[in-house]
This record gives structure tokens, sequence and C-alpha cells, in this order.
């Protein structure tokens, strides 16, 4: 009876220790992203991401879902009702299971997009090296909690707490990864363009301020309208078009190739409309000259 | 008489540097003959792996010329405007630990045609030729030497060329590479039509 309560004893105070220890880690750097030191609260202030995108990493691929990383803020707040909680000898499931699975499950979220960092960025050596003392503590804290919780004595439930977290977010996160890997660039026929301008006018802002213009549309779909000064029909059934300017400057489509039976007989002296992902200006010494580049191009109107 | 005689003086002084600009303009003009340039040559990267099909992409707009003369070859290829099919695909190719377009926008290659006397440019037929230069990537000018192939059919003459690059001559390495999701030797292939 009496090694019985002993028990009890230790295993609240262990439970203590580690609800105290998952609050405390949570506040200390988990990772360290070429010498950036990011956080476990990282993820619920936002800095996760923005010191990811400050070192050229991705940024948040769902950004409509952002709002749901400050359900991570219930982590030191369950850890900290469940140290209450023994405080005043009252039994700590579910929050010490759930704070402990949150845990394990963002633990599994640091570790798998450091490996992309690293793998993927060429940011930082290899996962094991980003890895600080504090993640180790707040996994081995996470784990304690669970295993630790009282009333529950069966082990079925903890070892499925254990698990829980970081398989649901080992897969969600090669679900997410997959999607990302798997898509494509949408037609560009399908998408409105961010701008519509004339081919002279446009020539004459990256010619007037080419730092500017290339700041504004590169990347961006661009429908430019004007006059073709050349149409090339290539060996590969696609077609490249050229409007120019009387500056030597010009603006180059690269058409698809889907669209070679409306394209190929597009001929000088048209009068034309393209649409198409501007991948800005360069000049060269080939031509002496500025070329205003354009990819995955398309026929706006003829 | 002696007014005549000097009207004939300056007359002939004009002519002489009639002829001359003249001269200047047809011999400025054959040279700019034998230099044929095009911008729509394309380019292409391949440096997919087993493991991975996505790091592969085409610049259909790059710029090359080619001097008759002298066997020059020169190529300019923007790397923002090689297309990929997937969009992370296409950033990390642009971002600043791979091709870092925003610092180093272009690839270029300037090179020679090694045997230039083999390749008879006003008559038909194919010719296999090598040719050597220097390839720069990311700021960085290293020696290639390839073969390539020049046909010259009615007056159009057509250049092709495939060979491999070592990335890490480019200062280009990390784990991608390391990881075999992206070849460590990719191969690029040119076509250009003049």
């Amino acid at each position: 009876m009496e090694n019985t309560t002993n028990r009890t004893g230790i295993t609240q105070w262990l439970h203590l220790v580690f609800g105290a220890g998952l609050l405390l880690s949570f506040f200390l750097p988990w990772v360290s992203w070429d010498g950036m030191l990011v956080k476990g609260s990282a993820i619920a202030t936002g800095d996760f991401f923005r010191t990811s995108v400050a070192l050229s990493g991705p940024d948040n691929p769902f950004p409509a879902l952002g709002f749901s990383f400050y359900l991570f803020w219930l982590i030191p707040i369950l850890a900290a009702l469940t140290v209450i909680f023994i405080l005043l000898k009252k039994k700590v499931v579910p929050f010490s299971f759930i704070a402990g699975a949150m845990s394990l499950a963002l633990i599994t979220v640091y570790f798998l997009f450091s490996n992309t960092l690293a793998v993927d960025f060429s940011i930082g050596k290899n996962v094991w090296s980003m890895l600080k003392p504090s993640v180790y503590i707040h996994a081995f804290c996470a784990a304690g909690l669970i295993t630790t919780a009282f009333p529950e004595k069966n082990w079925l439930p903890k070892l499925i707490w254990l698990l829980t977290g970081p398989v649901l977010a080992y897969g969600g996160y090669k679900m997410g990864e997959k999607y990302i890997m798997g898509e494509r660039f949408d037609d560009t026929v399908n998408i409105k363009a961010d701008y519509t301008v004339n081919s002279v006018d446009l020539i004459r802002e990256f010619a007037a301020n080419d730092t500017a213009a290339n700041k504004k549309y590169r990347e961006k779909i661009l429908a430019v309208t004007g006059t073709v000064s050349q149409a090339e029909i290539k060996a590969d059934s696609t077609v490249n078009i050229k409007l120019i300017d009387t500056t030597r400057h010009f603006l180059n489509f690269s058409l698809d190739k889907k669209d070679f039976l409306k394209t190929k007989s597009i001929k000088a002296g048209d009068n034309i409309s393209l649409k198409g992902v501007c991948s800005g200006s360069d000049y060269s010494m080939i031509l002496d000259s500025t070329s205003i580049n354009f990819k995955r191009a398309t026929l706006n109107k003829k | 008489m002696a007014d005549d005689k000097q009207v004939l003086i300056i007359k002939n002084k004009q002519m002489k540097k009639t002829i001359l600009f003249l001269s200047l303009i047809a011999i400025a003009g054959g040279a700019m003959a034998q230099k044929v340039t095009t911008t729509s040559a394309v380019v292409n990267f391949d440096a997919t792996t087993p493991k991975d099909a996505l790091p592969k992409a085409e610049n259909k707009t790059v710029i090359a010329s080619l001097d008759k003369t002298t066997g020059t070859i020169m190529f300019e290829a923007a790397v923002n405007n090689f297309a990929f099919s997937n969009p992370k695909i296409q950033e990390h190719f642009n971002g600043e630990k791979w091709l870092h377009s925003t610092e180093f926008p272009k690839f270029t290659f300037t090179g020679k045609i090694v045997k230039l006397s083999e390749v008879k440019f006003n008559k038909n037929g194919s010719y296999t030729v090598d040719v050597s230069g220097n390839l720069t990537v990311k700021g960085l000018s290293k020696p290639v030497s390839t073969s390539a192939t020049i046909v010259v059919k009615d007056g159009a003459i057509t250049t092709s060329s495939a060979f491999s690059i070592v990335l890490a001559d480019y200062g280009i390495t990390g784990g991608a590479i390391d990881g075999g999701k992206v070849a460590p030797e990719p191969k690029i292939t040119v076509l250009a039509s003049f």
C-alpha cells in the first residue's frame, strides 16, 4: 500500500517536472537554420516561415491554413494547466495527452521541414546538425508527460497518444509535399492577366527604369498588345513572336506548343495581343539591345 | 582657267572621300553579313534522376550568334526564362542557393568552331565539328569542349549540340544533389537556327 502511494507520488512529481519542462522548452530554440535560431514557439508566432523566407527557403505553402498554427499555443497552455492541476491534486488527463501529442507532432514537423531546407534548399548541412538540445528536452518531456499521465494506468491509450502526433504530422507533411511537387503551372490562357499593356509603352517603361520594371513585372502575367515584327515557326512546332519598337529593344514571346494551330499563321505586321509570364529584361551583348522575355505565352487575341 | 582647275581638284577630293566612305560601308556590311544571329535558340536543361523527374526545363528565347568568318559562336540564355513544369522546382532553380538568377541573370557561352575550314556555309550539307569555349554560369567561367552538328540548307544554318556540365564546377552543391534528387552533371542541349 505504501509502495503504491510512493510510486504514485513519484509519478506525480515526474509529471510535474515533465509539464514544467515542456512549458519552458517550448520557448527555447529547437533548430538552427544557417545560424538562425528558431524556437518551438516560432510556429505559433509566425517566425517559423518568416525565418525560412529570410534564408530563401519556402514560405507557408498553404497560407489559407495559416490560422491553424495558433493552435500550437495550446502546448504551453495545456502544459501550464497540467502543472496547476498536479499542484491542486486533480486529474491531468486528457490535457497531458493532448499537450504531449501536439508537441511530438510539432517536433516531427520541425524535423521534416529542416530536412527539406537541407536537401532541397541547401540551407544547412543536414537535419541532425540543425537540432538544438532544447528539441530533445521537449521530446523527452512530451513523451514523459504522456507516459506518466494519471489516473490512466492502461498502456495502450498512452501508446496510441505517443504515436498519434508524429504519425499524423508525418502523414500530413508528406501529403502536403506530394501536393506541392505534383503541382503544375496553370495554363496561361485560363489566368487573368495582372497587367494589360501596349508593347511600345512596356518597352519604354523598361528602358526608363529597368530595376523598377523588373520588380513590377517579373513572374507576373502580362497581356501585351502590339504589332508583330517577327514570327518564327520552330522545328518543334512552336512559334516565337517578337514585338519591337524603334529603340531596338524588343519583347520576345515563346508560345505554347498546343496553340500551334492558332499561332502558326501569325506574320510580321499583324496586330495581336499575347499573354505570358514576364521573365524580366536582359541586356544582350550579342545584339547590344535589351530583350524582355516571356515564357508559357499564349495568343490572347488575334 | 585656274579656277576651273581648282574646282576639278575639289571635285576629285570629294569623289575620293565618297568612294572611301562607300567602301567602308561595303566592308562593314560584308562583315555584318558574316555574322548571323537569332533570338529564338533553344536550350534544354535536364537534371532529372531516377528519384526525381522534375528538374528539367527549356528556354526558347535564347540569343545566339555565329560568325561564319571566324567561327565564333555565342549564346546568352536568361536564367529566369527557363520554364519548368513545377512551380516549386522553378523557384528552387532561380533561388539564391542554386542559380541565383537575380544576381546572375544569364548563362553565356563564347566559343569557336575548331576546324572552321571544314564547314562550307555556302553549300548544303551536314557537318560535325568540335566547338570549344567558355561557359559562364553563376558568374563562373569554365572551359567547355563539345561536338556540334551544323546543317546548312539553302542558306539556312542550324546548329545543335549536347553536353554535360558539372554543377560543382560552378559552385552549385547541396543536399538535393547528394540525395540524388538533382543530377550532379545535368545534360544541356542547344539548338539554334540562323
